[in-house]
């Protein structure tokens, strides 16, 4: 019993401090990490896999130097390396007067500042400076049994180009997007905002997998308190490997129990410009086109960037539309139940008698009926999320057409209630982020049966009590629902049901501190 | 706010006459010094309510003795709250389900509040109370071709003497704010600048809500005359349900409803927040345990209550004679010492 309740206890409690999930086992080769830095132990450590290439060759310097170069195949740029490290060094300058100086004392000094041409070139001397090096993509030279290397910036692999993300497209606005590739994001990024003031930071995570981070923000803009506890949050992590943005937002996130995401993401650039600009700060992880962007709130996940391209009041209009969309998408089933089952008197007479003409012969009641159509329609979405788009696109008309018009047909389902279902699937889509469309579809489910067994009172207490659950979240210290509750009026008027023009945004948001005004819009 | 406009144009026009709306303003505006006097408190003590100010004030077992009044009061009326939820909803939307449900459904949501704390409370309060205003305001323009001016006139055609126990009528309520008020006086800042729109907010809220449970009274003056606005015992839920555009829109009062639960919801749970601090405050109880065992009290207390008629007069007798009496007596006593004591320990420093 008491080891269900643990097991139980482990499952359902997020740890307060340290985080720590799947400890890597411990290998023979730990200890050798903190041996002092030399050619033959990174051998001994690396050689088993086939996959790491040892270049051994000779320099000849005032002696003659054995040296090693060691590099993983498939991550380096080869005629990079052939062409401007051992062309030179075994060729082209042998009798140069630095070169005929070189000793294995002096040979790693010497080499760096007289002889390879790269930008990215720099002295280690810690062992496992070296191996992470190698296995991160870079090239090292070890020279004899010198306790120094270098370490040389030669990264070439195949990686995606930079394309318009596939969920986050506008029509109007730049059409780049993130990359798997850190150094192209962080160029990316890097090339929207061009200020000395914007903070890249890098970290690793994971053991084994021994992911690169970085988080970045723009300094005076971004709460400090902020920043410190993104990086406290980050700094708890223990895992073997991050593979993926997914990893680390269940990790650092405030409340791991709601259904609602905590944490923003995007794939655009300019998204990620745009959100720095505003004070938040941005995780990027190595290997994902997703940044994460933090604190988040719930009305920035029913705002798109492309409302910031297009003119304010038609910037304005699709935002109605979105927040009404969203409100649909929640209500819509749970509205029909309650009024067909408690509440017909709020219906128009004419209406009553259409919707009642309908329902002849519908033998399951409208709770039921709704439920049924509700979880059809979250299996045809799942269904077609998964399968090619050609398929997929089968699938929808399949459901939507065919599915549909046969269960009215043979008296399963109303007309009425095709149409609400049809009219909640089309208003989820009104909602840009995947993430809050999920919650969305969770929460309909209560508000339905609620809604079946008490009318609007039991819709009422979802409501209020799903209200109360938003109010009680925070992400990393702003509240959730901000600004409306804490209000902030001109924060509400100027970047939330409703975008300004440029012109009257001339105050960074107030959701949370902010040390610098914003002289000239919005950033 | 809470679910005072339900009720208060029976109580003041039942007073006062066809003039009642003319008294709801300045019974509201006796709220101002009291508020005011709770607040001045809260630089001399800073993070300590008025029932700890009250033991170290006036000894031990008096504030004590205050503390269990408090606790008392605010414990039975939050339960009469939560019955007003019961008898409104059973009523007025879905007689056959029985009383219990909603009992629970309302205590559910209090309960949500109370466990997620004062701050999430008062983010509520804030989301609610715009949604309440806008409602009543729709309830106010689509009443408008109802109207009867005849019914208002003649204007103090009995004098100013009615004003007066129409006031009488009205002081409960803002008392009940103040008691709020003196609870919640741990959870406030004490700076300079928040001392200062804490002021400015009892001022607000005193006038706002004044404003607004006075536009309530009139309109049902208005709509269903002096008479009629005394016999209805939630007069705006009637008003509501009069609701009418063309052959549309009708019926929306169980629209209206969901509304009107939020704010009781507040209501009820100022009430619930009261009596765990009073709890905390007279006998160190505190925790889920407890107000687990004040749930269950409200509970007993709802059960009780078979009619909403009898509900009306029980909830009269706590305002008027209990809640009024305690609040007018009790802060202004205490703010007097306060400043007295205050006022000898500078003579004797000096």
């Amino acid at each position: 019993m008491r080891s269900w309740m643990k097991m139980i206890k482990e499952l359902t409690i997020r740890p307060k401090g340290e985080r720590k999930i799947r400890n890597s086992p411990s290998y023979s080769f730990d200890e050798d990490l903190k041996k002092p830095l030399s050619g033959q132990t990174v051998k001994e450590i690396l050689s088993k896999s086939s996959d790491i290439v040892f270049r051994e060759f000779f320099l000849q310097g005032k002696e003659r130097i054995p040296c090693m170069l060691v590099v993983v195949d498939g991550l380096v740029d080869k005629n990079l390396l052939d062409e401007f490290v051992l062309k030179p060094l075994m060729v082209e300058l042998v009798g140069h007067p630095e070169l005929a100086k070189a000793t294995l004392s002096n040979v790693v000094d010497i080499t760096i500042q007289s002889l390879l041409p790269g930008v990215e070139i720099k002295k280690i001397s810690e062992m496992k400076d070296a191996v992470s090096s190698i296995l991160s993509g870079d090239s090292v030279i070890f020279f004899g049994d010198s306790s120094e290397a270098i370490v040389i910036g030669a990264k070439g692999w195949a990686n995606r180009g930079v394309n318009e993300p596939i969920a986050e497209s506008v029509v109007k606005g730049p059409h780049e997007g993130f990359t798997e590739t850190l150094r192209i994001n962080t160029s990316l990024l890097r090339r929207k905002i061009k200020h000395p003031s914007l903070r890249i930071i890098s970290l690793k995570l994971g053991d084994m997998s021994n992911t690169d981070l970085v988080v970045t923000y723009i300094e005076k803009i971004a709460s400090p308190d902020i920043v410190s506890e993104v990086l406290l949050r980050l700094g708890k992590i223990k895992m073997d490997s991050v593979i993926d943005v997914g990893y680390i937002e269940e990790m650092i996130e405030d409340n791991p129990y709601s259904p609602f995401p905590q944490i923003a993401y995007t794939e655009r650039p300019d998204v990620l410009a745009g959100k720095l600009l505003e004070g938040k700060v941005g995780i990027i992880l190595d290997g994902t086109p997703i940044v994460l962007v933090v604190p988040a709130i719930l009305t920035q996940f029913l705002n798109v960037n492309e409302d910031y391209y297009q003119r304010a009041m038609t910037a304005i209009l699709s935002r109605f539309v979105r927040y009404v969309g969203a409100f649909v998408a929640i209500v819509a089933p749970s509205v029909y139940i309650a009024v067909t089952t408690f509440h017909q008197e709020i219906i128009p007479t004419d209406l009553l008698m259409s919707i009642s003409e309908g329902r002849q012969g519908v033998p399951f009641p409208a709770l039921l009926e709704a439920l049924t159509m509700t979880v059809v329609l979250e299996i045809l979405q799942e269904a077609g999320l998964r399968l090619p788009k050609p398929i997929g696109q089968t699938i929808g008309i399949v459901g939507a057409l065919i599915i549909g018009d046969a269960a009215v047909k043979a008296g399963l389902v109303s007309p009425l209630m095709v149409i609400i279902i049809g009219i909640t699937a089309v208003s989820s889509y009104a909602i840009p982020y995947y993430d809050l469309s999920l919650a969305v579809r969770l929460t309909r489910f209560p508000l339905m049966i609620l809604a079946g067994i008490l009318g609007f009172f039991g819709m009422s207490v979802g409501l209020y009590a799903g209200l109360i659950h938003l109010l009680s979240l925070r992400s990393f210290g702003v509240p959730y629902l901000s600004p409306i509750a804490p209000l902030r009026i001109r924060a509400l008027l100027q970047d939330t049901f409703v975008r300004a023009p440029w012109w009257a945004l001339k105050r960074r948001p107030q959701l949370i501190d902010v040390e610098e005004p914003r002289p000239n819009g919005k950033g | 706010m809470g679910g005072t406009f339900l009720p208060i144009a029976t109580f003041v026009t039942g007073a006062a006459g066809r003039d009642s709306w003319m008294a709801v303003l300045p019974g509201y505006a006796v709220g101002i010094p009291y508020g005011l006097m709770v607040l001045s408190l809260l630089t001399d003590y800073p993070h300590e309510n008025l029932l700890q100010i009250s033991e170290k004030l006036f000894s031990k077992w008096i504030g004590k003795m205050i503390g269990f009044i408090y606790i008392i009061i605010s414990g039975y009326y939050g339960g009469l709250m939560l019955t007003v939820i019961g008898v409104i909803f059973e009523q007025s939307m879905m007689p056959l389900t029985p009383r219990l449900v909603f009992y629970l459904g309302g205590l559910m949501l209090v309960f949500y509040l109370v466990e997620t704390g004062i701050e999430v409370f008062a983010r509520f309060s804030e989301v609610a109370f715009p949604m309440v205003v806008i409602t009543m305001v729709l309830i106010f323009g689509l009443s408008v071709p109802r109207i009867e001016q005849g019914e208002i006139f003649p204007i103090l055609s009995e004098g100013l003497k009615p004003l007066y126990f129409g006031v009488l009528k009205v002081m409960p309520f803002p008392m009940e704010y103040i008691l709020f008020l003196a609870g919640v006086l741990t959870f406030l800042p004490t700076g300079k600048q928040e001392l200062r729109q804490l002021k400015t907010g009892v001022w607000r809220t005193v006038f706002l809500v004044g404003i607004l449970n006075m536009l309530v009274v009139l309109i049902q003056i208005l709509v269903f005359g002096p008479v009629e606005t005394i016999r209805a015992a939630f007069g705006f839920l009637v008003l509501g349900k009069m609701v009418e555009i063309s052959r549309t829109i009708a019926g929306v009062e169980s629209l209206f409803m969901m509304v009107w639960l939020g704010s009781l919801v507040i209501k009820c749970c100022a009430f619930f927040f009261m009596t765990t601090w009073g709890l905390d405050t007279v006998f160190s109880k505190k925790g889920s345990k407890w107000r687990l065992a004040l749930g269950a009290v409200f509970l007993g207390i709802a059960s009780k209550f078979e009619s909403g008629a009898s509900l009306t007069s029980v909830a009269t007798f706590v305002e008027f004679y209990l809640i009024l009496p305690f609040a007018f007596v009790w802060i202004p006593t205490l703010w007097g010492v306060s400043r007295w004591k205050k006022g000898a320990g500078v003579q004797r420093n000096a």
